[in-house]
């Protein structure tokens, strides 16, 4: 006899009795709040899309509005800030319709995917922003250089240094952030969904 | 209307509560981790309730929420398996006590099949709960072959835990 056939007759007969729960506290149970990754991936997501969107509340628009005047880049700041708005609402959208769209019911590998593509979508959206913020440096140092040509080449390799440095440094930071939020929430369902989706590659 | 549908939940679940219990007791390792696991189990059910048509068995649609909570929405990890609480203690005392070997049996399964990860926990306890393979490969959302290749393994990984 196969040696799992002897331990599947203790599992078919295990008594089924021994941790009822009563209807009462089932009743507590139902009503209690669920503390499930998808909850906080949507919490998570929300903070992100708020924080992202405030941190425009601390920029001065006036002394900015004058510096980008002054550069010459007014227009292009202002199209360019209309094209993010667009994208911030389009990403709302998406972020609340795959959140929507996560269903415990579908089967395992059709939610975790569903689950992975809602944090994808969130992720994206802050490395967009990461990007926007890249090109405007970008944009102001060129111009800054190109009207201030009394600049050294010292000045200017500095300059550059500077600015690439501040970059890495705040997606840094971001990928930090990213490892641990996500990386404590989802390490089990990575590599549950690469244990499953092996199984296709096979 | 909405009376109704909480009463026929509280039935549907008390009576199935012993599928929860065996997926709680697989992909957890103490009393703590178990009660809420269930109670996320049960908020999730509950949760989708409305969604439960009664075109299938209340319990093969159990099965499939109660194991995509534990293998995807629960977050605690049971990366600890060696932790045991005083309850197990007293489990294991007692099954010396009687000296009964359907119970020790039962225990050493148990034990052998939270040692695995979670999907392969997922076919055994299907496999144990004489589900086809086509139930599986829906459950899990993968293919009847796949189901079945990654079964075999699965078994091989329990049969060497349970006789090294």
């Amino acid at each position: 006899m196969d040696v799992l056939e002897k331990y599947k007759e203790a599992w078919d007969n295990q008594d089924n009795d021994t941790k009822k729960v009563s209807q009462v506290e089932i009743y507590k149970m139902m009503k209690s709040k669920s503390s499930s990754i998808v909850k906080w991936i949507f919490i998570i997501g929300m903070i992100e899309f708020i924080l992202l969107g405030c941190s425009y509340l601390f920029i001065d628009f006036e002394e900015s509005n004058k510096i980008y005047d002054d550069l010459g880049i007014k227009n292009f700041v202002v199209y360019s800030q209309v094209v993010l708005g667009a994208i911030v609402i389009y990403y709302l959208y998406k972020f609340y319709i795959n959140y929507r769209s996560i269903s415990v019911t579908e089967n395992t590998k059709s939610l975790m995917n569903q689950i992975v593509t809602t944090r994808r979508t969130v992720k994206n959206y802050v490395f967009i922003n990461l990007g926007y913020l890249a090109i405007m440096f970008s944009v102001i140092t060129t111009m800054s250089f190109k009207k201030f040509d009394d600049f050294s080449n010292m000045q200017t390799i500095g300059a550059i240094i500077g600015m690439v440095f501040f970059l890495a440094v705040i997606l840094g930071l971001t990928w930090l952030f990213y490892q641990l939020i996500y990386g404590i929430l989802l390490r089990k369902l990575y590599r549950n969904y690469k244990d499953l989706a092996k199984l296709d590659d096979e | 209307m909405r009376k109704n549908l909480e009463k026929n939940f509280l039935d549907d679940f008390e009576a199935n509560q012993n599928i929860v219990h065996k997926i709680c007791r697989i992909y957890t390792t103490n009393q703590s981790d178990h009660n809420d696991l269930f109670q996320e189990i049960t908020i999730q059910v509950w949760k989708n309730y409305g969604k439960f048509r009664g075109d299938a068995k209340f319990s093969t649609w159990l099965y499939r929420v109660a194991l995509n909570t534990a293998i995807s929405l629960y977050r605690k990890s049971t990366k600890n398996i060696k932790t045991q609480d005083i309850s197990d203690v007293t489990y294991k005392i007692k099954a010396v006590e009687y000296d009964d070997t359907e119970e020790r049996q039962l225990k050493s399964l148990y034990t052998a099949i939270q040692q695995l990860n979670d999907i392969d926990k997922a076919l055994v306890f299907l496999y144990l709960e004489d589900k086809s393979y086509d139930e599986i490969s829906d459950t899990l959302g993968i293919s009847n072959v796949n189901a079945r290749v990654k079964m075999n393994r699965a078994k091989d990984k329990l049969k060497k835990i349970l006789n090294p």
